[in-house]
């Protein structure tokens, strides 16, 4: 065992750990919105855990590149998938307002509309 | 495409240079190796790529500060690690009675690209997902998740502008900098709500 | 067997129980947008799963692969949520 062995065998099970319990978030929030928190965030910890592991066990840096290739895709695109899933979500009322603490968007949009402001639904 | 170039030759490869740089160094990587061979023909071929698509010309006006960018980067970091565990505590324990809020948060960059960053990493990180933007406002509404209170709401609100700061800081230009000092001002009050 | 092969072992199994959950959530619904999430949560699995053999063999050759599908596993849900959004607009 060297010490990028030991450091691989470290970073892989904690990586996966943090994409199981996404994962398990994924199955049971109740809600979409926290769904996809789940999904995205622990996820994107886990498969860079893992990735950082994986280079651990290469050969030398540079077949390493793609790697961070991977990672950066996936700082990419988990924010454009969020935002867009996000605002799909929100537009076909699956927002789930008794999950929510505070709706800002809905006060505005109701206020864009011009009807009578009403109190935010809080509590 | 071609009147273009003859108008302002100089200013439409300035433009594109960003683009194909960024698409020649993914070429780089994914064959492996720095050969002068690889970088040419990536060069060509995202040139070609880029007239091809006819991708609009965006005029990239952004500064880089490079220890700016190292603390933005270790914030990010850290936030997308401890939202991370927030969530994954919020999964193991009572995951059916979590809540969430969508707050408002007035954005004070004016800069396109600012706001573009500053949107996608706060979809990344502290616990929230940028659900709408409305950019004639810069308003953007932010979706965070283990929010109980008020005074969650308010939190989550400092960090989305916290993130914000801290990039206007890394990348914008001065003008930039001057403008959002400016607005900060204007719009701090409101945070007291 | 090392420490690694542990290791190794450890996350396989984490990552299997994970693409289960995410199968039964795919299938369960109880919306198109679950089942988008679900797509792009099992192309990163894909690619860890991926980044495993990478690990374990010490061989660069797979590392393409992991490029292609982490680029797919992003562009399939963003246009099929994308096609969702269109729906959405078109009923409201």
């Amino acid at each position: 065992m060297t010490a990028a062995d030991w450091v691989t065998a470290v970073l892989m099970p904690v990586g996966a750990l943090f994409s199981l319990i996404g994962i398990i978030g994924l199955v049971r929030f109740p809600t979409l919105l926290s769904r996809l928190h789940a999904a995205t965030k622990p996820d994107t910890v886990g498969v860079i855990l893992i990735l950082a592991g994986a280079a651990f066990q290469l050969p030398d840096i540079r077949s390493a590149a793609p790697l961070a290739l991977v990672a950066l895709f996936q700082f990419v695109s988990v924010p454009t998938l969020g935002q867009t899933l996000g605002r799909v979500a929100y537009s076909r009322g699956m927002a789930a307002p008794e999950h929510l603490v505070v709706d800002e968007l809905a006060d505005a949009l109701k206020d864009a509309e011009g009807a009578e402001p009403e109190q935010p639904e809080t509590g | 495409m071609t009147s273009m170039i003859v108008r302002a030759p100089l200013h439409w490869l300035a433009a594109q240079l960003p683009t194909v740089l960024w698409l020649t160094t993914m070429w780089v990587l994914l064959w492996g190796d720095l050969a002068i061979g690889t970088i040419i023909a990536g060069a060509v071929v995202a040139s070609l790529c880029y007239a091809a698509a006819r991708l609009p010309v965006i005029p990239v006006r952004l500064r880089f500060r490079p220890l700016r960018v190292l603390r933005l980067a270790s914030a990010i970091g850290l936030d997308l690690l401890t939202s991370s565990v927030r969530v994954a505590f919020h999964v193991l324990w009572r995951p059916r009675q979590v809540r969430g809020a969508i707050v408002e948060v007035p954005m004070r960059t004016d800069s396109d690209f600012l706001l573009a960053m500053t949107s996608s990493a706060l979809s990344l990180v502290t616990g929230s997902v940028v659900i709408e933007l409305n950019r004639s406002e810069g308003v953007v509404y932010v979706h965070g998740l283990p929010i109980e209170s008020e005074r969650a709401v308010a939190r989550l609100r400092r960090q989305a502008r916290t993130t914000e700061e801290l990039f206007a800081h890394a990348f914008g230009t001065s003008e930039d900098i001057a403008k959002f000092e400016h607005e900060a001002e204007g719009t701090d009050r409101k945070e007291e709500r | 067997m090392t420490i690694l092969d542990y290791a190794y072992t450890a996350t396989f199994v984490m990552l299997t129980l994970g693409v289960a959950f995410t199968l039964f959530r795919l299938v369960r619904g109880p919306s198109v947008l679950d089942r988008i999430i679900c797509l792009n949560v099992i192309s990163v699995l894909l690619v860890s799963f991926v980044a495993i053999e990478v690990a374990l063999r010490g061989d660069v050759t797979y590392l393409g692969l992991m490029v292609t599908i982490a680029l797919l596993g992003f562009v399939g849900p963003l246009i099929a949520s994308r096609f969702a959004e269109r729906r959405a607009h078109d009923r409201g």
